[in-house]
C-alpha cells in the first residue's frame, strides 16, 4: 500500500511560511524578553516561549494535528518524563547526604 | 527473491481452505512506519529529558553560578544557529511537500539546502567552541576542573559540563541528520523513494524536526537564562 496522499503544494507551502513567521516572531520574543518585560521571571518566560514554539513545531511541522494515537503516545512519553522529573525533584530536596555530597556541598 | 526495483511484490498467505490472502508488507505500511519512528523519537525525548532533569537539579543548587556562566555564552552565535535551524526545518518540510506533490527534483534541491544549513550550523558551533577554548572554557582545561588556581566556581563547572555535553550530543544528532539526508538522496536517485512511497522521506523530516525541537529548549536554557539585568 503506497502513500497515495496527494498535496496541493502551493496551499501547503503557504501554511509552512505562516508557521515559519510565527516561530521567528517567538524567537525574537526570546531575545527581547529578558530586557523588556517580566524580567524577574526570565527563566520561566523563556521556558514558556520554548514550550509554545515546541507545540507549534509538533502540531504543524511534525503533523501531529489530527493524529490521535500518535498524539496520545507523545502525551504519555512527556507525562512519563515529567513524572520522573517531579519524583527526582522531591527526592533531591530531601537528600540525606546533602552536607557531605561533593555536588551539593562542594569544597571551596 | 532478490529484485532491484522498488516494485512492491506482496506475500501471499494461504488459509486451511486454500484461499489466498495478501500479507501486508512493512514497505507499504505508511502508518506503521510513522508510528514506529515516533516510538524511536520518544526514546530520544526521554534521553534529553533526563539531561534536562539533571540540569534543572544543578540549577536549583547553584543558581547564581548558572546565571553567571550563562551570561558568558555568545548569544549572537547561539541566536544565529537558532535561526539557521529554524529555516532548515522549513526547507526540510518544503522538500517533503515537493516530493508528495510529485516534484522530485525540487525535493532533492530542498534536501541539499537543508544539508547546507546543517553544515552552517556545525560551522557556527565550531566557531563558538573555538572561542570558548581560547577563553579557557572547554572540557579538560584547568578552568573547568576543581582544585586549582584557575578553577571556576563549582556551579559554573557543572553548567559548562552540561553545556558541552548537551550541545555536543545535539551536534552529533545534526551530523547523523546529514548522513540520513545523504542516504535519502541515494534512495531517491535509485527510485526507492518516490512521490508514492515517501515514508523514509517523511520520517527523516520528522527526525530533523526533532533535532530542531531539542534546540528550542537547549538554546534558552543555556544562552538566555543569564540574559537581562534581573533573572528569575
Amino acid at each position: 500500500m503506497a502513500n497515495h496522499t496527494t498535496v496541493d503544494y502551493k496551499k501547503e507551502r503557504g501554511n509552512y511560511y505562516k508557521v515559519l513567521f510565527g516561530l521567528l516572531a517567538l524567537t525574537a520574543l526570546t531575545f527581547i524578553q529578558p530586557s523588556m518585560f517580566l524580567t524577574h521571571y526570565t527563566f520561566g518566560m523563556q521556558m514558556l516561549i520554548g514550550t509554545l514554539k515546541a507545540w507549534i513545531i509538533l502540531m504543524y511541522y511534525m503533523h501531529l494535528k489530527g493524529e490521535v494515537l500518535i498524539g496520545w503516545t507523545v502525551v504519555f512519553a512527556v507525562f512519563l518524563v515529567l513524572f520522573f522529573f517531579v519524583i527526582v525533584m522531591i527526592d533531591v530536596n530531601n537528600f540525606q547526604f546533602a552536607d557531605v555530597s561533593h555536588i551539593t556541598s562542594p569544597a571551596q | 527473491m532478490a529484485h532491484d526495483s522498488h516494485e512492491y511484490i506482496p506475500e501471499i498467505a494461504v488459509d486451511r481452505n486454500g484461499n489466498e490472502h495478501v500479507v501486508q508488507g512493512w514497505q507499504g505500511d505508511n502508518y506503521g512506519g510513522k508510528l514506529g519512528f515516533w516510538l524511536f523519537m520518544l526514546t530520544e525525548v526521554m534521553m534529553f529529558g533526563a539531561m534536562f532533569m539533571v540540569l534543572t537539579y544543578y540549577f536549583t543548587l547553584h543558581h547564581a553560578d548558572f546565571i553567571k556562566a550563562s551570561s558568558e555564552l555568545d548569544r549572537t552565535l547561539g541566536g544565529i544557529n537558532t535561526v539557521v535551524l529554524l529555516i532548515s526545518a522549513l526547507t526540510m518540510g518544503l522538500g517533503l511537500l515537493k516530493m508528495r506533490s510529485g516534484d522530485v527534483k525540487g525535493a532533492k534541491l530542498m534536501i541539499w539546502a537543508t544539508m547546507l544549513l546543517a553544515v552552517i550550523f556545525l560551522g557556527v558551533k565550531a566557531l563558538e567552541w573555538t572561542n570558548d577554548y581560547k577563553e579557557g572554557i572547554f572540557l579538560g582545561l584547568q578552568g573547568l576542573q576543581s582544585g586549582n588556581e584557575f578553577s571556576k566556581p563549582f556551579g559554573e563547572i557543572l553548567f559548562f559540563g552540561m553545556y558541552f555535553t548537551m550541545t555536543g550530543l545535539h551536534g552529533f544528532h545534526i551530523i547523523i541528520g546529514i548522513g540520513l539526508m545523504l542516504w535519502l538522496l541515494k534512495r531517491i536517485n535509485s527510485g526507492k523513494v518516490t512521490p508514492e512511497h515517501n515514508i523514509l522521506h517523511f520520517n527523516i523530516a520528522l527526525y530533523w524536526d526533532l533535532v530542531h525541537l531539542i534546540w528550542v529548549f537547549v538554546f534558552p536554557y543555556f544562552y538566555m537564562t543569564g540574559a537581562g539585568a534581573i533573572h528569575g
